[in-house]
Parts: structure tokens; C-alpha cells; sequence
């Protein structure tokens, strides 16, 4: 059986997708009768419920997504991406001379990444909300918390709207990448697809074959920074709390996320050395509990990146100890060192933010910022932002999905805005 | 510092003489951890960036109590860095590792001293393995491999280590102009016609032997007879373990072509980073450290060496380097521990199998690469 399907019950196993996208369609109209606010209460009661259930409470980023799934939040997302009217999901409703609806695409395929265990939430909720059927492929076989995360789903209730009624909207299954006929039957039923992932995987998806109509939206691959100005550098007050939201953006999905900052940049100033500033981050790492456990392609990457900067005198670096926990590399070369993951930070220290700007490009998604005058933040957001990055935020929310992403309004495009005119 | 140079020296010599496999690997550590801290003061001298590397990443060497406390260099990092512990003008040999999963290949600066351990090595470890007589000669591979010259890639250096054991030798491949190897027919034939009873060595890289030579071989149904052969191999595995060539396979149908028995395949583990530190299969299949080297299997995050019967990092440790720093390197590749004292083949110490290379992990997500280039406009 290549099909692993994951219920709230457990996995089952089965040969072929059609079975299931066959069910989804068929049902893909009661869930276009359940009124919007209905969905978003059991958003909400889910988001309650996965912080109590002692196999969701200690998953990575479930208190984030506790937050997110907030009925203020959601409906405060929807109306971002809807004109300003959740409602234009349930009917239609007058702009001007017209009347307006936002109906669901139909069938929204995901393929998702592994690397952020909560992730296909953040993605199968704002499909759903649209009133879209969804199924999700994962990439691993056995992803982190899965069955947990569907099984509070499932236990949620409110007025009018079970969770279990959802999982005839929605279908989560893992194969493997290799098998072509899988990935080509997820394609075409899509009249949406969703790709999250790096650079190859989100290319052999794209190239899988679709429907006209269908849509593509993609997340990945990216590349994160941090910068600390001068001004800030030179101010102790709160400083301390900087680098520790620095650090929880660091640790945060072992620093795979695409939000996770990976080089910062610091700005010489007359308060701390490169070397101060560092040890202030490793204060920070050495509080931080141990890993469980690291896969050995990445214990490699550690290694040999601790060993290239240890060899040059031209860089510095601090370690946690023989064990592949946490690495600082300093140096003062301007430019995006390439991401090792896994509590890894380069620390590059500037003149200027300016000499950063030619390295940005569309590739950066997220830059933690922390300036000590907002003007300048402004100022830098400006500039970042015009050459191709989508978010400047504190440290501490680098990794605060949010909408926009990626400079998409995602809910806003698995809806098909309609009019009535008559 | 000449007295303990002296004496380094000659404990080498004495490691190089003696027996390879008949100390235990308690007695091993005892003798070997001060001569390695000896070796790596001296190293850390003579090649500032290793000084570097060992006062940034380890504990002061006076404290290092086994193999386990010395630092490993990562093997990759004479990819990166020109390291050298000797001028320019005492290399004798530069030897280049291939450049097949790398842009880079590594640079590895051979001075007289560490030449003559490396053949001595080689010698050494290779005698207890297929015994000390010179045998007729066949290399599975082109002449090309092993051009004229100060520069020598790992396949040549491979090359002419073995050949200290020929009588003659004979390359049974022809280099193309575009690079692909083509059998020379004519030499293989002639050569098993020849020698088929003398006991002869072959060598090749092991995806050679497997796609040139049996695969070929197979096609052609050729058979060769030669019941006292020994074949010697070595390279990568992630080719045939793509293609679902076990070594049990390997084995088999490779003996069946030359005619030998499958005990006859040897199979070692070196790299160029460490030319003469070669660790091959025994008549168990396992492969045992010589005396002057040893290996460590590290587990991945502590990087603790692993308990018997668990997989980790191969870090592969050798008095031989006296001019780069190669005395404890740290590999991509991966082994399991396999026990130590017990061996059926009877060596003494510690041994292992190799497993794979280490493969890019799924879980690195979309917060991956900067690079640009990897990404088509």
C-alpha cells in the first residue's frame, strides 16, 4: 500500500487517491452551506482545546498556533483578505451597482513541507475557511504530532458544527515523492494547488501536469536575516530581552522555518565588540534546553561550518562544546552566509544598514529588526521591502505566520470573487 | 621539542615494523594518545590554522586523556583551505582527491617524510591482507590515473601504493577522449591467459569493477579461472546502492567472473586525505584499524563515540601526516560499530562496517539556501 492516510483514529492505508478526492468533491457543498462564523468557532474551540491535550500541548509552535486559530484573529485575517467582509463567503452582497461573492476555488491540493510541524494547520484552516475541500500531502511518513493534531480537531464542538464533521472536507495523506502517478492524480484534481518547500521540490511539483484553471501558489524556498543598528546596540535598556527574542526565533523549528533568522547583521557602534555582542547570544544559547536529537546530515553541516571558521583567522566563533547544539560565527564579510540550520547564527558586523541593501533581494522573507529610532526602522523597512522582502518584524515574531506571507493574501486567492448583476 | 620529535619518530617506525592487528584496544589508546598529542602540538605549530582549529574547538592537549578528546578535523576542509605544516618547497607529492560530489577537489601536500610512511603503511597493513609476495599486477583501470608529475589524484595514488606488491603491472582500461573508460580486451584476456595460476592482484575503483568490469565481463560471458586471485577495491557505494548492489552481490558475481572465491574481494576504506591508513574487509567482512591508526564512530549531535551495534560518524585517526593536518579527520561517511576483541577473523581492537555516505536530510524545509543560483530565473 503506498497511500498512508491519517485519520483521527490512527493511519489507514490504501493504493490509490481517487477514492478519497471522489468523497471530498461530493461533499464539497455542504461545506459551502456551513455559514463562515460557524467554521471560525470551532477554529477558535480547536485553538483552546490543543493547548490542554497532553500530546498537542508540547508540540513546536502549538502556543503560536493557539493564538492564531483565535476567532479575533481569523476573522481579523478574512476581512483583510475579503474587502473587509467575511460574510462574502456565505452570499452575496452589494458593492456599488453589484453584488459580489467569494466562493471556494473547490478542491485545494497541498503539498506540504516538514520541517514546521504545525504548518499544514496554518494552511488547511485558511483553505477550509474559504469553504474549500482539502487534501494535504505531507512529507514525512511519520510527521511529528500529526494524528494528535487531527485528533483535537475531531474532539471540537460547537453550536451547529462537530470537528469530525471536517474530515469529510478534508484528507491527510503521505506517499512518497518518487511515486509520479500519485503526484500527477493530486495535480489534476486541484483547482488550487498549494506547494510549501525548498527550491527542487516545489519545481518538480510545479511541473506536475493541471487543469487550466488551476492555480498555483508557492512558499519557499527563503532566506531570513536579523539587524541591530547602532542606536539600538547603544542603548543597554532592554537589550538583554533582544537578544533572547533573537535567540527563541533561533530555536524556534530548529531554525528550518523559513522565517528563522540565519545571518544577523550588526552595526559597528562605541557600547560592544562583535565578540560582546556574541557572547551576549551565547548567554542566551546556554539557556536554551538540549536537543533531542539531530539528524546526522545536519551534525555534518555544524561540524564542517565550525571547522571553516575556527581554521580562518579572519572569523571567530563561540560553540556550545564538542556537541552539535549551538554555533555563533562572526566575521565581518558582508554577505547572506549560507544557512546551516539548527541553533547556527553568522554574526556580521557592518558600518552601515545600507551596505546590506545589494544583497537583498526577493529571496529574503523576514528581517528582525531592531533599531533604537523607528524613523530609521521606517527607513530600512522602505528600502528592504522595494527590493523583495516581504516582512520586517521584533525579534521574537520572526516566525509569527501571519497574513500576508510571502507577500500573498492566501485566502484571498482560493477564492473566485463572482458577481450577481440584475 | 627535538627530543620528543626523536621519540614520536621512532615510536611511528616501531608501529610501522610491528604487528598491525594484535593489540587490544585498551593497550592501543594507552600508547597512542601521548604520541598523538606530540604529533598534534607539533601540528599546531607548524600549520597555524590547525593551531586555530584546536584552541577554538578542543581542550588544551595536555588534557586530552583518549583518542575521543582530540578534535576532528573535518575531512572536507582541505577542500577549503590550503593546509599545510611543512614550505612549499618540501612537498614532494600534491595529491588530489577526485572531484566528483565537490567543485573543489582536496589538496593534500605530501612532504618525503610522510611519503615514505604512507608507502611503508600501505606495505605494512596490505601484507597482512594478501601476503608479502610480489604478484602479477592487474589495475581495472586507464594509465591515465596515474600521470607523470607532482600532482596525483586518489585513484592514482591508489594505484601506485598497491603496485609495491607487482611483479608486473598491466592496466586492463583505455581512457577515451571524452573521459568514459573502455575495456582493452586484448590485455585482460592476455593477462588471465598468462598469469590465471600465479596468484594475481587486481585493483580498481569499486564502481569501475562493478560497471567496466563485471557488468562488461557478464555481457560478454567471459570467465576468467584465476582460483588464487585477489581482487583489492575501493570508492564509493552510493552508486551500487542506488542500483541495489549489495556487497554480498558484489561479492559473488565479481568472484565468479575472476574465478576466485568471494573471500578473495577486499574491500577498503581510505580516502587521500590519509593515502597508507587503509582499512580492509577481513576474512569476516569487517574492517580492523592498523596499530598506527584507529577509527572512531561518532554519534550525531553529542558526537560521543556510539555504542557497539549503533551507526555514526566515521572519524578515521593516523600518526602517518607529517606535513597537512591529517591526523584525526572526521568523514560524510557512515559505519556501524560492530564490536571490539571479538572478531571472528581474530584481529585484535575495535571493528566496524561501513554503511553509506550521509545523505541530505527531508526535513530541511523552505528556510534552506540563500544562493541564488540555485534557482532558475
Amino acid at each position: 500500500m503506498r497511500i498512508t492516510q491519517f485519520l483521527p483514529t490512527g493511519k489507514r492505508f490504501s493504493d490509490s487517491l481517487m477514492p478519497l478526492l471522489d468523497e471530498l468533491r461530493q461533499n464539497s457543498s455542504e461545506l459551502a452551506g456551513i455559514p463562515v462564523a460557524r467554521l471560525l468557532n470551532l477554529f477558535d474551540d480547536f485553538g483552546g482545546k490543543l493547548l490542554q491535550h497532553p500530546e498537542t500541548k508540547t508540540l513546536d509552535g502549538v502556543a503560536f498556533l493557539s493564538t492564531w486559530l483565535r476567532k479575533s484573529n481569523l476573522e481579523g485575517m478574512l476581512r483583510m483578505n475579503l474587502g473587509g467582509s467575511p460574510e462574502f463567503l456565505d452570499g452575496f452582497l452589494p458593492v456599488g451597482s453589484v453584488k459580489l461573492a467569494a466562493k471556494p476555488r473547490g478542491l485545494v491540493s497541498m503539498w506540504m513541507a516538514g520541517n514546521v510541524p504545525t504548518l499544514p494547520l496554518f494552511s488547511l484552516v485558511q483553505a477550509l475557511s474559504a469553504k474549500n475541500v482539502c487534501m494535504v500531502k505531507l512529507a514525512l511518513e511519520n510527521q511529528p504530532g500529526m494524528i494528535p493534531l487531527l485528533t483535537v480537531l475531531s474532539q471540537c464542538e460547537v453550536a451547529g458544527l462537530n470537528g469530525s464533521t471536517l474530515f469529510k472536507f478534508i484528507a491527510v495523506v503521505w506517499f512518497d515523492y518518487k511515486y509520479q502517478d500519485l503526484n500527477e492524480e493530486l495535480s489534476w484534481a486541484a483547482d488550487t494547488k498549494i506547494m510549501w518547500g525548498g527550491g527542487p521540490a516545489l519545481k518538480a511539483i510545479s511541473a506536475l501536469p493541471r487543469r487550466e484553471h488551476c492555480t498555483e501558489i508557492a512558499f519557499g524556498p527563503k532566506y531570513s536575516i536579523g539587524l541591530l543598528d547602532r542606536k539600538r546596540l547603544e542603548r543597554s535598556e532592554g537589550f538583554d530581552n533582544v537578544i533572547s527574542a533573537f535567540v527563541r526565533d533561533i530555536a524556534a523549528f530548529d531554525q528550518r522555518a523559513c522565517s528563522a533568522p540565519q545571518t544577523i547583521f550588526l552595526e559597528k557602534n562605541l557600547r560592544l565588540s562583535l565578540r560582546q555582542v556574541a557572547e551576549l547570544f551565547a548567554h542566551q544559547f546556554r539557556r536554551l534546553p538540549p536537543k533531542l536529537s539531530l539528524d546526522f546530515y545536519t551534525t555534518v553541516r555544524i561540524i564542517n561550518v565550525r571547522a571553516e571558521w575556527a581554521l580562518d583567522d579572519q572569523r571567530d566563533l563561540i560553540a556550545s562544546g564538542p556537541e552539535a547544539n549551538w554555533t555563533i560565527c562572526m566575521d565581518s564579510t558582508i554577505s547572506m552566509k549560507e544557512a546551516v540550520q539548527s541553533r547556527t547564527i553568522f554574526l556580521t558586523e557592518i558600518d552601515s544598514w545600507r551596505q546590506i541593501l545589494s544583497l537583498i533581494t526577493p529571496k529574503i522573507q523576514s528581517v528582525g529588526i531592531a533599531f533604537g529610532d523607528p524613523s530609521d526602522a521606517e527607513a530600512f523597512a522602505n528600502e528592504a521591502t522595494l527590493r523583495g522582502v516581504a516582512r520586517c518584524v521584533r525579534p521574537g515574531l520572526m516566525n509569527g505566520f501571519e497574513s500576508p506571507w510571502d507577500g500573498k493574501l492566501l485566502i484571498s486567492e482560493v477564492v473566485r470573487w463572482v458577481s450577481l448583476k440584475g | 621539542m627535538q627530543e620528543h620529535r626523536t621519540m614520536a619518530e621512532q615510536q611511528i617506525e616501531s608501529l610501522l615494523r610491528g604487528p598491525q592487528y594484535e593489540t587490544v584496544q585498551t593497550d592501543k589508546e594507552y600508547f597512542l594518545v601521548p604520541l598523538f598529542r606530540d604529533l598534534c602540538r607539533d601540528m599546531s605549530e607548524n600549520c597555524p590554522p590547525y593551531g586555530r582549529f584546536l584552541e577554538r574547538l578542543g581542550t588544551p592537549i595536555h588534557n586530552w586523556q583518549g583518542l575521543a578528546d582530540i578534535p576532528p578535523l573535518p575531512v572536507t576542509m582541505f577542500k577549503h583551505f590550503e593546509l599545510r605544516a611543512v614550505p612549499i618547497s618540501q612537498v614532494v607529492r600534491e595529491l588530489r582527491s577526485s572531484s566528483t560530489t565537490s567543485s573543489a577537489p582536496s589538496r593534500i601536500f605530501v612532504d618525503k617524510t610522510t611519503a615514505f610512511r604512507q608507502a611503508r603503511a600501505l606495505a605494512a597493513v596490505l601484507k597482512e591482507h594478501i601476503g608479502g609476495s610480489r604478484r602479477p599486477y592487474l589495475v581495472l583501470d586507464s594509465p591515465d590515473s596515474v600521470q607523470a608529475g607532482d600532482q596525483l589524484s586518489a585513484r592514482g595514488a591508489a594505484i601506485r601504493g598497491i603496485g609495491s606488491f607487482a611483479s608486473s603491472v598491466h592496466y586492463a582500461y583505455q581512457t577515451l577522449p571524452d573521459g568514459d573508460l573502455v575495456p582493452d580486451f586484448d590485455t585482460i584476456e592476455s593477462f588471465f591467459a598468462d598469469y590465471a595460476s600465479a596468484q594475481p592482484l587486481l585493483f580498481g575503483f569499486t564502481y569501475i569493477v562493478w560497471t567496466r568490469f563485471v557488468l562488461e565481463m557478464e555481457k560478454r560471458g567471459l570467465t576468467f579461472g584465476a582460483s588464487g586471485a585477489t581482487m583489492l577495491h575501493s570508492g564509493g557505494w552510493k552508486k551500487l546502492i542506488a542500483q541495489a548492489v549489495s556487497k554480498e552481490e558484489f561479492n559473488s558475481r565479481t568472484a565468479a567472473i575472476v574465478g576466485c572465491s568471494p573471500k578473495a574481494i577486499l574491500d577498503f576504506y581510505g580516502m587521500v586525505e590519509q593515502v597508507g591508513t587503509v582499512f580492509v574487509d577481513c576474512s569476516a567482512g569487517n574492517k580492523h584499524a592498523p596499530a598506527f591508526a584507529d577509527f572512531i564512530v561518532r554519534a550525531p549531535y553529542t558526537l560521543n563515540p556510539v555504542e557497539i551495534g549503533e551507526e555514526g560518524l566515521i572519524e578515521v585517526l593516523s600518526v602517518l601526516p607529517a606535513s597537512y593536518p591529517g591526523l584525526a579527520l572526521i568523514t560524510e561517511d557512515l559505519a556501524t560499530l560492530l564490536g571490539a576483541e571479538d572478531c571472528p577473523c581474530g584481529r585484535k581492537g575495535r571493528y566496524f562496517r561501513f554503511t553509506k555516505r550521509v545523505e541530505m536530510t527531508e526535513l530541511r524545509g523552505c528556510g534552506d539556501v540563500f544562493a541564488q543560483s540555485r534557482e532558475r530565473p
